[in-house]
C-alpha cells in the first residue's frame, strides 16, 4: 500500500470546545498519520462528532490547535477546509435529496472547477469542456463506489444503504487526501456493513489517502483501523493500536456496563 | 425638553402599539416557525370587523368580536398548515402565509373602497395635557391596555401550562412531545392570541391622531416586522424591545421632522433602524444565535 | 416512489456534461412557441401586445426570482426594488435634462443600449450592496428583512426627484439601437401590417426574454446552479463540500438583481413611463406569487407563472364585459386586478398545500415523466431547461 505523495498529516493539540460552559471537548489531542486509517470511538455524547465539526470548521475550538501539514484550521472557514483536501462524508445524510446522484457528486467536484455564473450562463468553451471532463471522472467514481446504475435517479429515492454510499462517493469526489467518515455504518443492516467495510478498506488501498473515521461499530473499528483514539466526556483516554485500546483498562470501564450493544443503538 | 418629553410618551405609546403586533408575530413563530406575512391583514380584518360593528353594539362587545374574528381568521391558517406542512421548509410556510395575505387584503381592499372607517372609539379626538407632555388621549388610553395586555401575557406566558407547554416546545418538540404535550392545542392557542392581540393594536393604531382604519393600514402594522425582527424573531422580550426601539425611533424623526432629501423619514425609519441592528446581530438584539448540528 | 426504474431514457440526460444532442419534444415545443410569439404581433391589436410587453418583463424578471428564491432557497420580497433601480436607472442615465415637462427628473442623456446595460449593472450593485446582510442572514430572516426595500425604495422613489421625477413619475426615453428608434416615427410594413413602437419593442422584448430563459437554464445546469441547490438545502453540507456559501448567495442575489433590473428596463420602455406606486409590496408579493405558482426553482414555471399574474389582471379586465362576476374598476364590485389578485392568491395557497411543485410540477406529472409526489421542496429542474 502506497501513500498519495501529497498527503499530510493532521495533528491535533489540546483542543478545547465549550458550549455555555459544558466542555465538549476537553484538552483531546491525537494524530492522523499520512495514509493511515485511524478510528475515533466513545460512548454517546463523547464528543466524536463535535471534534469532525472542529476539523470541518463548522465549530470552533475554544482553544488549542488543529493542523493540516502546514495548515491551521481552526480559524478557517468550512470551504476554505475543503479545498485543503479535507472531504466528509455526514452521518446523518445531508444529501440534495432533489437533485440526481450525478448533481450530488457533481458537487464534490466543485472546489476543482471554475465555472462561474457568466462561464456557464454563456455556455463558454471552457465550463462546457470542465463539465464533461468532471463528469466522466464523478461517472468513475459512482462506478468504484457501486452507484454506476444509479446515477441519473434523484438521491432521495435510493435506498437508505445507497444513499450513505452516496454520501461517501460525494466526499470522494472532492478527490480527498483526508476523509471524515462520520458513522458510515450507522443504522445499516449487516450485509450493507460488510459491503461499507469493504469499500473503505478498498478507498484507503486504491488511493493511499488518510481517513478518519467516527464509528459505533467495535467490530468494523478493530478489523480495519491502524489506529485508535477513545473519547469519553470529551477527554482522551486512550490512544494507540487497536489491541492496545481493548485492552486498556480506562477504555474498558467507559464501556463497562454499557457494552458494545449498547454503543451499538 | 418638552417637546422631546412629548415625542418620547408618543413614541412610547406608538412602540407599545407595535410591541402587542410584534407579540403575535414572536409567539407564532416560536410555537410553529411560521413567519406570519398575513399578520398585517388579520389586523385589518379585525379592525375592519370593530368598525363594521360598534355602531350596533357596545364598543367593548364590538372589540371582542374583532379579537374573535381575527383570531379565528389565525387559526384557518395554523390548521391548513398542521392538516399539509407540517415538516415542511420555513420558506413554504411563509409563501401559504402570503397566499392568505394575498387573499385577505384583497378582499379587505374591495370592501373598503374609498372609504375611511372609524372603529368607534370612545376617546375621540381629545389632548389630555400630562404637564410635561401632551398626548392624545387614544394614546395614552392605548399605553394603558398595552402595559396591561403584556404583563398578561408575560404572567400567562410564564405560569399557565400554555405558556409552559409553548416554551417547552419551542426548547425541544420532540422531547415536549414525549412529555404528553399536546402540540396541536399549544400552537393553535399561540396563533389565536397572535390574531386577537393584533385586532386590540388595530383600534390604537386607528384611533386619534391617525386618520382613521382602511386597508393600507396593513403596511402601518406591517412596521412591527422589523420590531420584531430587531428583538429577535423568537424572543418574546424582545418584541416588546423592538416596539418600543421602533416606536419611540419613528416618534422622535417625526417631532423633530428629520427630513432627507426633502421627505419626512418616519415611515423608513423602522427599517433603517433594523438593516443597521441586522448588520451588526442577524439574530437581532435578544434572539437566540442558531447552533449547527451536524 | 420507486417507479423510477422505468423512467424513459430520456431521464439519463441529467449525467452532467454528457447531454445527448437529440432535440427533445419539450424542446420542440418551446421553439414552436417563440416562433407563435414572434409572429403574433402580425395579428393582435395594440393592448394586447401591450399587455404582452408587461408579461415579456415580469417572465424576465420572474426567472431571476426563481432562481433566488427557488434554487437558492432564499426568500427575498424586494424584488419589485430592484425593478425600480432598473426601470429609473435606465431613464435617468437615458434622459435629458430639463425636456420631462414640468418634472424635475435629471438625465445624463446617454445612449439608449448603454443606458439599459449600465442599468442592469446598477441592479445589480444593488444587489451587491444588500448582500452582507442577504447572505448572513437566515432565510426567514431575510424575507422580513428585504422588505425594508421596498419601503426604503417608496421613500427614495418621492423624494429622489432629480432621478424619478418624484411622485408623479418621470418618463423614459424611447429605446434605440445604433440610433434605429423604437418608436412609431420610421414605421415599418412587415406583411401589410404596420411595425410601429409596440411591434418593434414586442420583438425585441422576445429576443431578451428567450436569451435570459436560455441563460438562466445554462446557469442552473452548471456549477453554480448546483451550489445553490445545495445551499438551499443544507448550507452545512456545502459549506464542507468546498461551497462558500455566502458568496454562493450573494451571487445569487446579484444575479436576481440583474434580472429584475432587466425586468425593470422593459417595464420602463413598454410603459414609456415609470410611477412610484408600481414599485409597491404588491408588486414584490406578486413576482413571489408568480413563481411559487409556476413551480420554485423551475425557470418555465416562473415564465408561465409571470403569465398568470401580470396577463391575468390585463386580460381580465379587457374582456370584464363578457366574463361573469367581473364589474368595473372602482364600482366596488371584482375588477381585473381583485378578481386576478383573489384568483392567484388562492392559487398560491393551493399549490403551497397540494402541489409544492407548482404548476411545471404538475404538468411533468400529467406528461407521466415525474414520479408522483414531488419532492420537497421543488423538484430540481436544473438539469431540464
Amino acid at each position: 500500500m502506497t501513500v498519495a505523495p501529497d498527503v499530510a498529516a493532521l495533528v491535533l493539540t489540546d483542543v478545547c470546545v465549550r458550549f455555555a460552559g459544558l466542555k465538549a471537548l476537553d484538552n483531546v489531542s491525537f494524530t492522523v498519520e499520512p495514509g493511515s486509517l485511524h478510528a475515533v470511538i466513545g460512548p454517546n455524547g463523547a464528543g466524536k462528532s463535535t471534534a469532525f465539526n472542529v476539523l470541518c470548521g463548522i465549530y470552533t475550538a475554544t482553544s488549542g490547535s488543529v493542523r493540516y501539514g502546514d495548515h491551521e484550521l481552526t480559524a478557517m472557514r468550512p470551504h476554505k477546509i475543503a479545498r485543503l483536501g479535507v472531504a466528509r462524508a455526514f452521518q446523518n445524510i445531508a444529501l440534495s435529496k432533489g437533485q440526481t446522484v450525478a448533481e450530488n457528486l457533481m458537487l464534490g467536484r466543485h472546489a476543482l472547477t471554475r465555472a462561474g455564473f457568466v462561464s456557464s450562463g454563456l455556455r463558454l468553451r471552457p465550463a462546457t469542456r470542465e463539465g464533461r471532463r468532471h463528469g466522466e471522472r464523478v461517472r468513475e467514481i459512482a462506478a468504484f463506489v457501486g452507484l454506476g446504475d444509479k446515477f441519473a435517479q434523484p438521491a432521495g429515492l435510493l435506498s437508505y444503504g445507497d444513499q450513505k454510499r452516496v454520501e461517501v462517493a460525494r466526499a470522494l469526489a472532492c478527490e480527498p487526501r483526508l476523509l471524515l467518515l462520520d458513522e458510515p455504518v450507522a443504522g445499516m443492516n449487516s450485509d450493507e456493513k460488510v459491503r461499507m467495510a469493504g469499500l473503505i478498506t478498498e478507498v484507503r488501498r486504491e488511493l493511499g489517502i488518510s481517513i478518519l473515521l467516527v464509528e459505533h461499530d467495535m467490530g468494523l473499528v478493530m478489523g480495519i483501523s491502524d489506529r485508535v483514539t477513545v473519547l469519553d466526556f470529551g477527554k482522551r483516554i486512550a490512544d494507540g493500536t487497536p489491541s492496545e485500546v481493548q485492552n486498556d483498562p480506562e477504555v474498558v470501564k467507559a464501556y463497562l456496563g454499557t457494552g458494545e450493544d449498547e454503543a451499538d443503538a | 425638553m418638552t417637546d422631546f418629553l412629548s415625542y418620547l410618551v408618543n413614541g412610547i405609546s406608538l412602540g407599545g402599539i407595535y410591541a402587542l403586533i410584534a407579540l403575535g408575530f414572536v409567539v407564532v413563530f416560536k410555537a410553529t416557525e411560521v413567519v406570519n406575512f398575513a399578520h398585517g391583514s388579520l389586523l385589518v380584518l379585525g379592525g375592519y370587523v370593530i368598525a363594521r360593528l360598534h355602531t350596533d353594539v357596545p364598543f367593548v362587545v364590538a372589540v371582542l368580536a374583532g379579537c374573535a374574528v381575527a383570531a379565528v381568521g389565525a387559526l384557518v391558517i395554523e390548521r391548513l398548515y398542521s392538516w399539509r406542512l407540517r415538516d415542511s421548509n420555513l420558506n413554504a410556510l411563509a409563501i401559504l402565509t402570503i397566499g392568505v395575505d394575498i387573499l385577505l387584503i384583497t378582499e379587505l381592499t374591495r370592501r373598503f373602497g374609498p372609504d375611511i372607517l372609524s372603529t368607534g372609539d370612545p376617546w375621540g379626538n381629545k389632548i389630555v395635557d400630562l404637564g410635561f407632555a401632551e398626548i392624545a388621549q387614544a394614546r395614552l388610553v392605548g399605553i394603558g391596555v398595552t402595559a396591561v395586555l403584556l404583563a398578561a401575557f408575560f404572567v400567562a406566558f410564564k405560569y399557565s401550562s400554555w405558556g409552559i407547554a409553548m416554551r417547552a416546545g419551542a426548547e425541544d418538540g420532540e422531547a415536549a412531545a414525549l412529555m404528553g404535550i399536546r402540540r396541536g392545542r399549544v400552537t393553535m392557542t399561540a396563533w389565536a392570541v397572535a390574531g386577537a392581540l393584533a385586532a386590540v393594536a388595530a383600534v390604537f393604531l386607528c384611533a386619534f391622531p391617525t386618520p382613521g382604519l382602511d386597508a393600507s393600514v396593513r403596511l402601518t402594522a406591517l412596521r412591527a416586522f422589523p420590531a420584531a425582527i430587531l428583538g429577535g424573531l423568537d424572543s418574546t422580550a424582545g418584541a416588546v424591545v423592538g416596539g418600543l426601539a421602533i416606536g419611540i425611533a419613528e416618534a422622535m424623526t417625526s417631532g423633530y421632522s428629520v427630513k432627507l432629501a426633502g421627505g419626512n423619514l418616519n415611515d423608513v425609519v423602522p427599517y433603517l433602524v433594523m438593516l443597521l441592528v441586522l448588520l451588526v446581530r442577524p439574530s437581532g438584539l435578544l434572539g437566540t444565535k442558531e447552533l449547527t448540528r451536524v | 416512489m420507486s417507479d423510477t426504474a422505468t423512467r424513459s431514457p430520456a431521464q439519463a440526460r441529467a449525467a452532467p456534461g454528457r447531454s445527448p444532442r437529440r432535440v427533445r419534444p419539450a424542446t420542440l415545443a418551446r421553439v414552436a412557441l417563440v416562433i407563435v410569439l414572434a409572429v403574433l404581433p402580425l395579428y393582435i391589436d395594440t393592448s394586447l401586445l401591450t399587455i404582452g410587453l408587461f408579461t415579456m418583463a415580469a417572465v424576465v424578471a420572474a426567472i431571476g426570482l426563481t432562481v433566488l428564491v427557488g434554487t437558492a432557497g432564499q426568500l427575498s420580497l424586494a424584488h419589485a426594488f430592484f425593478l425600480a433601480v432598473g426601470g429609473y436607472g435606465y431613464a435617468f442615465l437615458a434622459g435629458e435634462s430639463g425636456v420631462a415637462g414640468a418634472s424635475t427628473a435629471q438625465g445624463l442623456g446617454l445612449d439608449p443600449l448603454l443606458a439599459a446595460i449600465l442599468a442592469v449593472i446598477a441592479a445589480g450593485f444593488a444587489g451587491l450592496l444588500f448582500s452582507p446582510i442577504a447572505s448572513r442572514l437566515r432565510g426567514i430572516y431575510l424575507g422580513v428583512a428585504s422588505l425594508s426595500l421596498v419601503f426604503i425604495g417608496e421613500f427614495c422613489y418621492e423624494n429622489v426627484r432629480s432621478v424619478t421625477g418624484g411622485f408623479n413619475g418621470r418618463a423614459a426615453t424611447p429605446f434605440s439601437l445604433f440610433g434605429w428608434e423604437f418608436t412609431d416615427a420610421n414605421t415599418l410594413i412587415v406583411a401589410g401590417v404596420p411595425f410601429g413602437r409596440f411591434e418593434k419593442l414586442w420583438e425585441l422584448f422576445l429576443v431578451v426574454a428567450v436569451l435570459s430563459y436560455v441563460f438562466a437554464a445554462n446557469v442552473l445546469r452548471g456549477r453554480m446552479g448546483r451550489a445553490m441547490r445545495t445551499v438551499r438545502d443544507s448550507e452545512v453540507a456545502a459549506a464542507v463540500m468546498g461551497v462558500d456559501v455566502r458568496r454562493t448567495k450573494a451571487g445569487a442575489f446579484v444575479l436576481s438583481s440583474m434580472y429584475a433590473g432587466l425586468g425593470g428596463v422593459m417595464v420602463a420602455l413598454a410603459f414609456g413611463r415609470l410611477t412610484p406606486n408600481y414599485f409597491s409590496l404588491a408588486l414584490s408579493i406578486g413576482f413571489l406569487a408568480a413563481i411559487v405558482v409556476g413551480g420554485l426553482g423551475s425557470i418555465g414555471g416562473a415564465a408561465i407563472g409571470a403569465f398568470f399574474v401580470t396577463a391575468g389582471p390585463l386580460l381580465i379586465t379587457r374582456y370584464s364585459s363578457s366574463l361573469p362576476f367581473i364589474s368595473d374598476s372602482g364600482s366596488g364590485g371584482y375588477d381585473g386586478g381583485k378578481a386576478a389578485a383573489l384568483l392567484y392568491g388562492l392559487a398560491v395557497v393551493l399549490v403551497v398545500l397540494f402541489e409544492p411543485g407548482g404548476l411545471a410540477a404538475l404538468g411533468k406529472r400529467l406528461a407521466g415523466r415525474r414520479p408522483a409526489r414531488a419532492l420537497t421542496p421543488a423538484p430540481s429542474t436544473g438539469a431540464s431547461p
